[in-house]
């Protein structure tokens, strides 16, 4: 079957394959803090982020209560001539579907308010799982693979880029000011982006498929 | 090379394993079918994954016309109606003097998207005919076409932020329009078609690691 194995006798979970190429390596042991990347194309084969577990709880907990804060708040108001209106999160999306862009208003609904709400709410309970050491079930198996997938799809941030935008052009129509949501909005875009730095996804697998072995 | 000693000189699928796309443990390739440690689905490529970028880019191009041609947004105020379509949008935000705002969305809208169908079928047309390419940089090309795809969305939020917020009744009211119905579809299918796209194929070619 192995037609092409190497001459040293080597046990599977010895090696690492790139994710990005499929070049094999051995798994080296890693200092703390650093990473090991591909001899081929250089992409991470893996990274060793110290207290990820803990950090990477941290953040997704403040996110959750940052995400909660931004969908209920006032987001936005405007006033002209007497007349004002002030929207939050969710009015954006609901403008949409009022004028007939139903498929376009669940589109935005998810990707600025579902799916990152339940990416973090699944980084949230398998970080916890693994940090109070409550045994590790089926479930956390699946929460890591679509948080993964989820990744690409939540993109607060690019609607925070578009609210600016939206800023700039209606800037000399009316007279606008940010609500406490914009600032919630902020502050989810700083603990995202803090999760992508605690969090230690090869650290994770192993302590899951370790732990359960 | 100070890493050369760590590797095995061949790819996993040489060696008949192939490695699980989520927890990354490796498997024996024709025994596996689920993975032993996490029970996702195992297999050495993505499935078919030349056709399926192909399918979902021409799907992206195919939405990307209509989201240039039809209005994305309208404007009705007591001075009469206008419309913006993708284009004019970027005109008036340059013609009202905010140059960087303008050119911000010209890269969301314009560049990205174009950027996107221009690599994304050059990746596919040197996989498909083996053209001379190096590997290095059909890499770094893949990468940037993951990152860069998700950005264009921003004109999709602009118009969903300004539809709801300017609904002052008669004095001036926005609506969106029929063209970024169409846009945010090609936004999502070329972001499908970056994704079906298996960056091992780029390197399966060669044979020698560098």
């Amino acid at each position: 079957m192995s037609q092409a194995a190497p001459n040293r006798k080597i046990a599977f979970d010895d090696l690492v394959a790139c994710a990005s190429c499929d070049w094999l390596h051995y798994r080296m042991t890693i200092e703390k803090g650093s990473r090991a990347s591909c001899a081929r194309c250089g992409h991470e084969l893996y990274t060793r982020k110290p207290f990820s577990v803990d950090r990477t709880l941290a953040a997704s907990l403040a996110g959750i209560v940052f995400l909660i804060l931004s969908l209920c708040l006032p987001f936005l108001s405007l006033s002209r001539s007497g007349v004002s209106s002030s929207i939050s999160v969710l009015d954006a999306v609901t403008a949409l579907w009022a004028s007939d862009m139903r498929w376009l208003g669940l589109l935005s609904l998810a990707l600025i308010a579902l799916l990152p709400t339940v990416r973090l709410v699944l980084l949230a309970y398998v970080m916890t799982r693994l940090r109070y050491r409550l045994g590790i079930i089926p479930s956390m198996f699946s929460a890591m693979r679509w948080a993964e997938r989820l990744e690409p799809w939540a993109m607060a941030e690019i609607f925070m880029v578009g609210v600016v935008v939206s800023l700039v052009k209606i800037s000399d129509l009316a007279t606008l000011s940010v609500g406490p949501a914009f600032w919630a909005l902020l502050g989810l875009i700083i603990t995202t982006s803090l999760i992508s730095i605690f969090f230690c996804k090869d650290s994770v697998w192993q302590l899951l498929t370790t732990r359960s072995a | 090379m100070a890493t050369a000693d760590n590797t095995l000189g061949l790819t996993a699928q040489q060696a008949g394993l192939a490695r699980c796309r989520f927890c990354g443990a490796l498997h024996r390739l024709p025994a596996a079918n689920s993975c032993r440690l996490c029970g996702a689905h195992i297999s050495s490529r993505k499935l078919s994954s030349l056709q399926r970028t192909w399918a979902f880019l021409i799907v992206g191009l195919m939405a990307y016309i209509p989201a240039n041609i039809y209005p994305i947004m309208i404007t009705k105020s007591f001075s009469g109606n206008s419309s913006d379509t993708i284009f004019t949008g970027i005109l008036a935000l340059a013609q009202s003097g905010s140059w960087f705002v303008a050119i911000v969305v010209f890269v969301a809208s314009v560049c990205i998207p174009v950027a996107k169908f221009v690599i994304i079928a050059g990746l596919a047309l040197s996989l498909h005919f083996q053209w001379a390419m190096s590997e290095h940089t059909r890499h770094y090309l893949h990468t940037i076409t993951e990152f860069i795809g998700r950005w264009s969305m921003i004109d999709v939020f602009v118009v969903a932020v300004l539809a709801a917020l300017i609904q002052l009744g008669a004095i001036l009211t926005i609506e969106p329009g029929a063209g970024i119905n169409a846009f945010a579809l090609s936004v999502v299918f070329t972001m499908f078609s970056a994704t079906s796209l298996d960056p091992r194929l780029i390197w399966d070619g060669t044979d020698s690691g560098k």
